[in-house]
């Protein structure tokens, strides 16, 4: 029969209220590395610049240079660290939930019925650690959608199956 | 139903040859246009290489008229198309061959297109896109336009839905006249224009600088306004002029581009959707599906809206910046913009439930544009003292912009549609969006929001995002809650 009773929202299922599950803690050691190596490569370009040019000029260009990428990656450093305690995920029924951001936090939600295709990526290190990075695609701009890094391994690959079965189904 | 059989594999019309040889030309020739405008030059310069290398030169350029013309006809006579009950299958290449199929139910639209040597022959390209990125749009160069027609309607007829692009009423529902074009080009926002100008500019300027400086303009210019006794009166009648001169040619630059684009704009209603058709080199029609639109935009600006001008753009999955352009309607009145998006969203307008963002959100926008006052002023200061005032009217209209947008800023959820409002002090914008197109949502909280407990919602379609900006974190909350409620509940297509 059909019904069309009317819908009380504060009765509707509430994000707010789910537990949600923090990534693993050894990702954390990545994500700074990644860092690192993206600061170290340019840093140290620009001191390689520095003793090739012997031109004083330049010199106290890089130098200033150098000094404001220290304090830049101190930063980032600090943000990132105080940060990944949020880096938070959670599953329901028909949608995926991931929080981030320590300056800007957010939720992102993204239902499973607009799943286009889904990806698992592993670097070196994170096979190291047994980690797994998921990749959530729906369509249209890259804005909407998901990636969560730092999840364990057989985590990954379980969400993975679960909704690749589900596009498989859903035809 | 047609007298066209596109089973069996066809080429393009005959003529293609030559709208091939074109296109190729005309490539060609923008790809070098720098190399040739640096042997132009220097054989203006210099007439005795003319007469030493003259003929050289003209066989040159006839054998590669020759080559290209080869290239041609290989391209024209590799290149074959046909489509079957569920594909479109498209084979082409003179050395590396390349196989397309394209899936009917994931065409998203198809252009017929006329360029102004297509005119000329008489014959129509007709182009295909699909719901991947922009690279896959295929086009067909020359076909006849009942051809063309015939090919459309087989290639948007798909099993699963019924299309019929045959128009509801035969008649136009909406023809922009050139009076409505021009005062359409009067009130653009000639900022844009006026930026475009000045980067094409400074583009072709750092290209050419070489030879531009070789003709000693500066010098010139300095003997005929004599700055050598340094009269301040004529130099600032000389930038005042300078400055008028760009910003009419911005002026013209945008009217011109408004009529040429939308020229002779035609908009028919048919059972599935519309059937736009504009362009006065560059014709296009296109049949617009009312399953295939992501939101619609309903703008106008303040000049435009004392004119009684509106304009709708629609927005699908993974547009180009071309197809923005392609899919908009100029010079509609308010009463037709509304009665054309009730068309599409049939009960858009019957309940109306505005709410507002929070004060807080006049309070961000009047610090981001302080700070953005604060780094002008620097430069000014060092300037002169006197340009401080400057800041009067400025900062006048920063605060008469922030209290429109706050005014004009707004948002409407009813149980299936989003409507957003926004603007600023000239330009007012409402974005409609159905909400089973909703592909996910985020409520994103700044430092500073989460003080006051305020948050924003990002609402993410298969086009674009919509921000729901500085509500209560609580209603926040509820709106996603309500939203994921909607989307995952029902199983309604988004595309």
């Amino acid at each position: 029969m059909f019904t069309n009773t009317q819908i009380d929202i504060e009765t509707l299922p509430k994000v707010s209220d789910i537990a949600l599950i923090p990534v693993e803690k050894s990702y954390i050691k990545i994500v700074l590395f990644n860092l690192c190596v993206i600061f170290i490569s340019i840093i140290g370009t620009l001191f390689g610049l520095k003793f090739l040019k012997e031109d004083s000029k330049f010199d106290s260009i890089a130098t200033t240079l150098i000094i404001g990428l220290i304090v830049v990656f101190i930063v980032q450093f600090v943000v990132l660290v105080l940060g990944f305690k949020n880096r938070k995920y959670a599953l329901r029924e028909k949608d995926i939930i991931y929080t981030k951001g320590l300056l800007n936090f957010s939720t992102t939600i993204l239902p499973f019925n607009r799943v286009q295709h889904v990806e698992i990526s592993r670097s070196f290190l994170a096979r190291k650690l047994n980690l797994a990075t998921l990749e959530i695609y729906t369509a249209g701009e890259s804005g909407s959608d998901l990636k969560i890094g730092g999840l364990p391994e057989d985590v990954a690959e379980s969400i993975n199956e679960y909704l690749t079965t589900m596009l498989d189904d859903r035809v | 139903m047609t007298v066209y059989s596109f089973e069996t594999p066809s080429r393009q019309s005959l003529k293609g040859v030559i709208i091939i040889f074109a296109i190729n030309l005309f490539k060609t020739i923008k790809k070098s246009i720098a190399v040739i405008f640096v042997f132009a030059i220097s054989y203006i310069r210099d007439f005795e290489i003319v007469n030493n290398h003259g003929l050289k030169v003209v066989l040159g350029f006839g054998i590669f008229l020759i080559i290209l013309l080869v290239i041609s006809i290989l391209k024209y006579v590799t290149f074959k198309f046909r489509v079957d009950e569920n594909y479109f299958f498209l084979n082409k290449g003179i050395i590396n061959k390349e196989q397309i199929t394209i899936s009917k139910s994931k065409i998203q639209n198809v252009y017929i297109k006329q360029n102004f040597v297509q005119q000329l022959i008489n014959v129509v390209a007709l182009s295909i896109e699909t719901a991947g990125d922009d690279k896959t749009e295929i086009e067909i160069h020359a076909m006849s336009k009942q051809k063309a027609k015939a090919l459309k309607e087989v290639l948007l007829k798909h099993n699963s839905d019924e299309i019929n692009i045959d128009p509801v009423a035969e008649d136009i529902y909406f023809k922009a006249s050139i009076k409505q074009l021009i005062l359409e080009g009067i009130s653009e926002n000639h900022f844009k224009s006026l930026a475009f100008i000045l980067v094409l500019f400074t583009g072709v300027y750092r290209d050419f600088r070489g030879y531009i400086d070789s003709f000693e303009i500066e010098t010139k210019f300095k003997h005929y306004f004599e700055f050598d006794e340094f009269d301040i009166a004529t130099f600032i009648v000389f930038n005042i002029s300078l400055v008028i001169i760009v910003l009419i040619i911005a002026f013209l630059f945008s009217l011109i581009k408004i009529i040429i684009i939308n020229f002779n704009l035609k908009v028919v209603r048919t059972a599935n959707g519309l059937e736009i058709s504009k362009g006065l080199f560059n014709k296009i029609s296109l049949h617009l599906k009312k399953k295939r639109i992501q939101s619609i935009t309903l703008k106008t600006n303040r000049f435009k809206q004392f004119l009684g001008l509106y304009s709708l753009r629609f927005t699908q999955t993974m547009g180009s910046k071309k197809q923005k352009e392609r899919l908009s309607i100029i010079g509609l009145n308010k009463l037709k913009s509304n009665e054309l998006i009730r068309g599409f969203y049939r009960d858009v307008f019957k309940n109306s439930n505005k709410q507002h963002p929070e004060k807080y959100f006049m309070r961000v926008q009047t610090i981001r544009w302080s700070f953005i006052v604060l780094l002008i002023n620097i430069p000014m200061f060092l300037v002169s003292r006197y340009t401080l005032f400057l800041n009067i009217p400025i900062l006048l209209l920063i605060l008469l912009h922030v209290r429109s947008s706050y005014k004009k800023a707004y948002f409407d959820l009813d149980d299936m549609y989003l409507i957003k409002g926004s603007g600023g002090a000239i330009e007012t914008r409402t974005d409609f969006l159905e909400l089973h197109k909703i592909q996910s949502v985020e409520l994103t909280q700044s430092v500073f929001q989460r003080r006051r407990d305020i948050a924003s919602v990002i609402i993410y379609t298969g086009s674009k995002g919509f921000t729901i900006p500085h509500i209560t974190r609580m209603n926040a909350q509820r709106i996603i809650d309500y939203i994921l409620f909607k989307v995952e509940s029902q199983h309604k297509d988004w595309m």
